[in-house]
C-alpha cells in the first residue's frame, strides 16, 4: 500500500488535525501528535489492512537548528580543541526534539514512516514498547543518548552508557567530557577532510562524475 | 615384587616389617613419578592429538622435535605463577582440596598390575579398592567449589558432584561380568585369566562383555570429567567450573589429576578388558609392562579422539544416559554374562 | 547497575516441579568476561539451580559513540566506523553505509562496481556464517569445528586482502563504487575456486562433524524457541527471522544493488530436528545461506561486466541534499539500517544505525526465561551476536 494511502486509514482513525502527511521524494511520513503515538501505533498493528508487525528502527533526533521539513541550517556541535580539551559554548540548544518511527509490514510488505516531535522542554513521549517490544531498547538508547523520556516505559535506565554518565551525547549542544569518574579524558578534534585540505568540505563541487578507470 | 622382598631381607638383613616399609615407600615414589611423567607426556599428547585432528600442528617450538618439551615447560611456568586465594574462600578447604583431588587418583594406581607380579599393593580386593579410593576425587571437587566462594565454581562442583556420584554405578557395574569369569577382585587374578592371545581377552569373550567394554568406556569419560561429558568444567557455560579460583600449583594439581585419572580408567579398562600386560598374539610376551602401557597409551588415545571430536552434553541429558540407558544397560550384562557362562559351560 | 533488577518470579508457573521445590533465586553475573558471550557482553540471570527465571542482558562495553562521530565528520570520513560496527563482516556494513548514502544523494553506481560489491559482500557473509557455526559450535562444547571453520575464514581474508588490501576492516566500499578493482593476478578463479571447494568439500565435512551429530541435535533442537510472532515483535532479522520460518531477506524483499538479478534461494527453518525457530534452525539456516552466497558469488563473478568500477573520484567529499532516509540491507546477521538526516551540508545532521545484533539479542530477554543455564548459552551462541555492532 503506498504511503498516502496508509496515512489516510491512519487519520480515519485518529481523527483530523493529530496527523500531518509529509510529502518526499525518497521517504514520506505523517507527523503524529506525541500523545496519540502509542494509540496509532496499535492501530497500525492491529489493523488488518496495515499489519505493521515489526517496528524497524526507532530513532531519538535532536532537532536543533532544522525545522519540521528538515530545512534550516544546523550548527556545529562542539568536540574538542586541538589541545585534547573540551570545547565549550554557552549556546543552550533551542530546537524540539523528535522520534522517528520505521514500521515495516511482512503480510502486506509496505514500510511506513511515523515522525513525532515534542518541545525541548518537555522531551517526553509516551512508550510504544506496549506495542512493539524491540522498541524498549530503542526508546532506552534514545533515553540514554539522546535524553528523550518516554514516558510508561517499563524500565527506562541507561542503555549504552554508565548509569552515572553525566548529559546526552547527541544532543547538539552535549559539552565533551574532560573526565568521567575521576578519570581525565583526553580528546581528540574532529579532522577535516584530509583529502581536501585547502576547500572547506561543505563547499565542495559535487562529483562530477569521472569515472575512475577500470 | 618378590625379588624386591628377598633382596632386602636377605641382602641388605632388614627384618620384615622394615622390608615391607622400604618397599612401599619405593614403589610409591615410583607411582608419583611415574604419573608426574603421564601428566607432563599426555599434555603434550592431547595437543598434539588435538592438533592432528583440527589440521594444525599442536606445539612445534620448544625442544625443537614437535615442541616435547612444551609441556616441561608449562609445568616449570605454573610452578613459578603467584599463587592466589581468594580473599572470601574457605581457606583450609581451598588449600586441601586438590590435594585431595590429586590422592585419590594417587592411592588407586597402586594396585595396578604393571607386569606379572610387579604390583605395589598386591590386594585381594583390588578392584574394589580402586573403584573405591577414586570416589574420593568427587570429594575434593566438591570441596574445591564450595571453598570457592565462586558461584561458577559451585554449580561446577554441584554438577561434578551429581555426575561422578552416577557414573560410578554404571562403571562398577561394567567390570562385575568380568568378576564373575575370573571369580577374583585380585587385580593379577584379571589378568592372568585372559592369557592366550587376543581372543581370550574378556572384551571379546561373550557380547555382554563387548557391550560391557563400551559402557565401561563411556563411564570413565564421565568419570574423568572429559568432554563430551566435562559437566564440572564445562569452559563455555561455567568459565572454568571447580577450580575457576585456582591458580599455580594448586591448579597444576587438578591438572595432574585429570591425566592420572585419564591413564588410571585407560589402564583398568586394559586390565580389565583388554589382557593387561599379555601380548595380542600368544606367546610373545617378552615386554609385559610394555604392552600394558602401550594398550593404557591407545585408550588414551581413544579418549582424545572422541573429546576432540563430539560436543558437550547437556547436564540433564547426561544424567538421564546413566539412570535411564547405562545402568539398565549394564544391568543386563551383568545377567547376560552370567547366563552365557553358565551356558558355555564355562562356570565352576 | 545490579540494583534496580527486582526478583520477579516470572516462569515459575511453567515449571510444574518448582512450585514444591522453590527455593532462594541465585543472581548470576554471566560476562562481561565470559567465553560464551561472544565479547563483552553481560548477562544478569536469575537461576534456582540450573533452571535460569529471568534474564537481563547489559550491554554497552564497546559503546563508542560513533553516531556522534558521524555528525563530525564527512560522509566519506565516516566509512571506515561502519567497518567496525559487525567487525565479521564488514563489507556488508560498509555495503549497508554506502546504499543508504546513494539513496539519499541519488547515485549512480557502475554496474561492475555492483558486482565486485556482491560478491566481497557475500564473501564477507560467508565468513561471518563460519564463524557463527564455529563458535556456536564451541559453545556446544565442540572444539574441532572452530578450527575448520577458521581456516576456511582464512582463506576468505586472504582473497578479501587481496582485493581491499586489508585483512580484517577493508573500507572497501565508497558512495558510488568500490575503491579498488580486481587485482591482476587471478582473483575472480581464485574466488571461484574456493567458492567450489567450500560448497563441495567443507561444508559437507561440517554437516557430518557438526549438523547431524546426534549429540549436537540433542543439544539445540527444541531449545530457545523463538515463534514468528515473537520474532516480529522483538524485531528479529536475518538468520534469526529465517530460522523462525520466515522467508524474509532484504536481498530478495526489498532489493537492493543487484541482488534482484540473481537467483538464490532464501532458506528457513523448517523444524526439521524439533519445532520450528529452535536454535538448529537458526543453525542450519546459516549452513544453507553460505550455499546460497556461494550461488550468488558464482553468478556475480561469471557475469561480471567490464567498465569503471566507480564514479566519483576518491578525493571528492560526496553531496548529499537536504533530506532524510532510511536505507535497510541485509547484512551477515540480519537487517542493517541506517537512519540519515542530511542537511545539505558535508556532514550527516544525524545518523542512527540500527544493527542486527542489537535487536535480536533483545528476545533472549523474553526467550531465555525458563532454559537451563546451558540452554541459554545455546540461545545467545545461536543468535550469533556481535558487540561491536551492538554497542556501536
Amino acid at each position: 500500500m503506498e504511503p498516502k494511502a496508509i496515512f489516510d486509514l491512519l487519520v480515519e482513525h485518529l481523527g483530523e488535525g493529530s496527523a500531518e502527511f509529509r510529502e518526499h521524494d525518497i521517504e514520506p511520513w505523517a507527523c503524529v501528535s506525541a500523545a496519540r503515538i502509542a494509540d496509532a501505533g496499535t492501530f497500525l498493528r492491529d489493523d488488518p489492512r496495515l499489519e505493521f508487525n515489526q517496528l524497524m528502527c526507532l530513532s531519538g533526533i535532536d532537532w536543533d537548528g532544522l525545522d519540521e521539513n528538515g530545512k534550516g541550517k544546523s550548527t556545529a556541535i562542539l568536540g574538542y580543541t586541538g589541545d585534547g580539551v573540551p570545547e565549550d559554548s554557552d549556546r543552550i540548544a533551542e530546537g524540539d526534539f523528535g522520534v522517528a518511527y520505521h514500521l515495516y509490514s511482512h503480510t502486506q510488505r509496505h514500510k511506513f514512516t511515523l515522525r513525532v516531535r515534542v518541545k525541548r522542554d518537555v522531551a517526553a513521549v509516551p512508550t510504544v514498547s506496549g506495542v512493539w517490544s524491540t522498541a524498549s531498547w530503542h526508546e532506552r538508547e534514545a533515553w540514554d543518548l539522546v535524553g528523550i523520556r518516554f514516558a510508561d516505559h517499563p524500565d527506562l535506565r541507561r542503555m549504552l552508557l554508565s548509569e552515572d554518565w553525566e548529559g546526552h551525547p547527541l544532543r547538539k549542544d552535549y559539552r565533551m567530557p574532560d573526565q568521567w569518574s575521576g578519570v581525565p579524558l583526553k580528546g581528540q578534534p574532529y579532522s577535516e577532510n584530509p583529502f581536501t585540505p585547502d576547500a572547506p568540505a561543505a563547499d565542495a563541487p559535487a562529483g562530477d562524475d569521472t569515472p575512475a578507470e577500470g | 615384587m618378590e625379588a624386591m622382598y628377598a633382596f632386602f631381607m636377605d641382602t641388605a638383613g632388614m627384618d620384615e616389617m622394615a622390608a615391607h616399609i622400604t618397599v612401599a615407600v619405593i614403589m610409591a615414589t615410583i607411582m608419583f613419578i611415574v604419573m608426574a611423567l603421564c601428566a607432563i607426556i599426555f599434555t603434550w599428547m592431547e595437543r598434539k592429538v588435538a592438533g592432528f585432528l583440527q589440521s594444525r600442528y599442536g606445539p612445534m617450538r620448544t625442544g625443537r622435535w614437535h615442541g616435547w618439551a612444551q609441556a616441561v615447560a608449562d609445568m616449570l611456568k605454573i610452578l613459578g605463577k603467584e599463587d592466589i586465594i581468594p580473599a572470601e574462600a574457605d581457606k583450609p578447604y581451598f588449600i586441601f582440596a586438590p590435594l585431595l583431588v590429586l590422592l585419590g587418583s594417587l592411592l588407586a594406581w597402586a594396585a595396578i598390575p604393571w607386569a606379572p607380579g610387579f604390583v605395589a599393593a598386591d590386594l585381594d580386593l583390588g578392584l574394589f579398592y580402586i573403584f573405591a579410593v577414586t570416589s574420593l576425587v568427587v570429594l575434593g571437587i566438591l570441596m574445591a567449589g564450595w571453598a570457592s566462594n565462586n558461584k561458577w565454581a559451585l554449580y561446577g562442583a554441584a554438577r561434578g558432584a551429581a555426575q561422578m556420584v552416577s557414573y560410578e554405578i554404571p562403571l562398577l557395574l561394567a567390570t562385575i561380568p568380568v568378576v564373575l569369569y575370573t571369580g577374583s577382585l585380585n587385580t593379577q587374578d584379571i589378568v592372568i585369566a585372559q592369557q592366550g592371545g587376543v581372543l581370550n581377552w574378556f572384551v571379546f569373550r561373550d557380547p555382554f562383555l563387548f557391550i560391557a567394554f563400551w559402557m565401561y568406556f563411556i563411564a570413565s569419560i564421565a568419570e574423568t570429567n572429559r568432554g563430551p561429558f566435562d559437566m564440572p568444567e564445562t569452559e563455555s557455560e561455567l568459565v572454568a567450573g571447580y577450580h575457576t579460583e585456582y591458580t599455580g600449583m594448586r591448579f597444576a594439581f587438578f591438572f595432574l589429576a585429570e591425566y592420572a585419572n585419564l591413564f588410571l580408567v585407560s589402564m583398568i579398562a586394559v586390565m580389565v578388558f583388554l589382557g593387561g600386560w599379555w601380548s595380542p598374539i600368544p606367546g610373545l610376551d617378552f615386554a609385559p609392562a610394555a604392552c600394558f602401557v602401550v594398550k593404557g597409551v591407545l585408550m588414551v588415545f581413544l579418549n582424545m579422539w572422541v573429546r576432540w571430536t563430539l560436543p558437550r552434553v547437556r547436564v540433564d541429558q547426561l544424567m538421564h544416559l546413566c539412570w535411564k540407558v547405562m545402568i539398565p544397560v549394564t544391568l543386563v550384562c551383568v545377567v547376560g554374562a552370567g547366563i552365557w557362562m553358565m551356558a558355555s559351560g564355562a562356570v565352576g | 547497575m545490579t540494583d534496580d533488577v527486582k526478583i520477579t518470579n516470572r516462569g515459575w508457573e511453567s515449571q510444574d516441579h518448582a512450585s514444591e521445590m522453590k527455593s532462594e533465586l541465585l543472581e548470576l553475573n554471566m560476562g562481561p568476561q565470559h567465553p560464551a558471550t561472544h565479547g563483552v557482553l553481560r548477562l544478569l540471570l536469575q537461576t534456582d539451580g540450573e533452571i535460569v527465571y529471568k534474564v537481563t542482558p547489559v550491554v554497552g562495553y564497546l559503546h563508542r559513540c560513533t553516531e556522534k562521530i558521524a555528525e563530525g565528520v564527512d560522509y566519506k570520513q565516516w566509512i571506515v566506523y561502519t567497518d567496525r560496527f559487525d567487525y565479521l563482516a564488514p563489507v556488508t556494513n560498509n555495503h549497508a553505509y554506502v546504499t543508504a548514502v546513494e539513496k539519499l544523494a541519488d547515485l549512480a553506481v557502475p554496474e561492475r562496481a555492483e558486482h565486485l560489491r556482491i560478491v566481497t559482500a557475500e564473501l564477507s557473509r560467508i565468513a561471518s556464517h563460519l564463524i557463527a557455526l564455529a563458535t556456536f559450535g564451541l559453545d556446544m562444547g565442540a572444539w574441532t569445528p572452530l578450527l575448520y571453520c577458521f581456516r576456511e575464514r582464512e582463506e576468505i581474508l586472504n582473497l578479501l586482502e587481496r582485493i581491499a588490501g586489508g585483512r580484517m576492516l577493508y573500507n572497501y566500499m565508497v558512495p558510488g563504487g568500490v575503491r579498488y578493482d580486481v587485482p591482476k593476478d587471478n582473483w575472480v578463479a581464485d574466488v571461484l575456486e574456493f567458492v567450489t571447494m567450500l560448497e563441495n568439500k567443507k561444508l559437507p565435512d561440517y554437516n557430518t562433524l557438526l549438523t547431524y551429530n546426534k549429540i549436537f541435535i540433542e543439544r539445540t533442537s527444541d531449545v530457545g524457541i523463538i515463534s514468528k510472532e515473537t520474532a516480529f515483535d522483538y524485531g528479529c532479522t536475518g538468520p534469526v527471522l529465517r530460522g523462525s520460518g520466515v522467508k524474509f531477506d532484504c536481498r530478495r524483499d526489498d532489493p537492493y544493488s543487484l541482488y534482484d538479478r540473481f537467483d538464490f534461494e532464501i532458506p528457513v527453518g523448517m523444524g526439521e530436528m524439533g519445532t520450528v525457530g529452535d536454535c538448529w534452525d537458526r543453525y542450519i539456516v546459516r549452513v544453507r545461506e553460505i550455499e546460497q552466497s556461494c550461488r550468488i558469488i558464482r553468478q556475480a563473478l561469471e557475469t561480471l561486466p567490464e567498465g569503471p568500477y566507480g564514479t566519483l573520484e576518491l578525493k571528492k567529499p560526496v553531496k548529499v541534499p537536504a533530506g532524510a532516509a532510511y536505507s535497510r540491507t541485509e547484512a551477515a546477521k540480519g537487517e542493517m539500517g541506517h537512519y540519515i538526516i542530511a542537511d545539505g551540508g558535508a556532514k550527516p545532521f544525524r545518523n542512527k544505525v540500527r544493527s542486527c545484533s542489537f535487536c535480536n539479542l533483545q528476545v533472549v530477554e523474553k526467550v531465555g526465561v525458563g532454559l537451563m543455564v546451558s540452554d541459554l548459552v545455546a540461545l545467545v551462541g545461536s543468535l550469533d551476536i556481535v558487540l561491536g555492532e551492538i554497542d556501536r
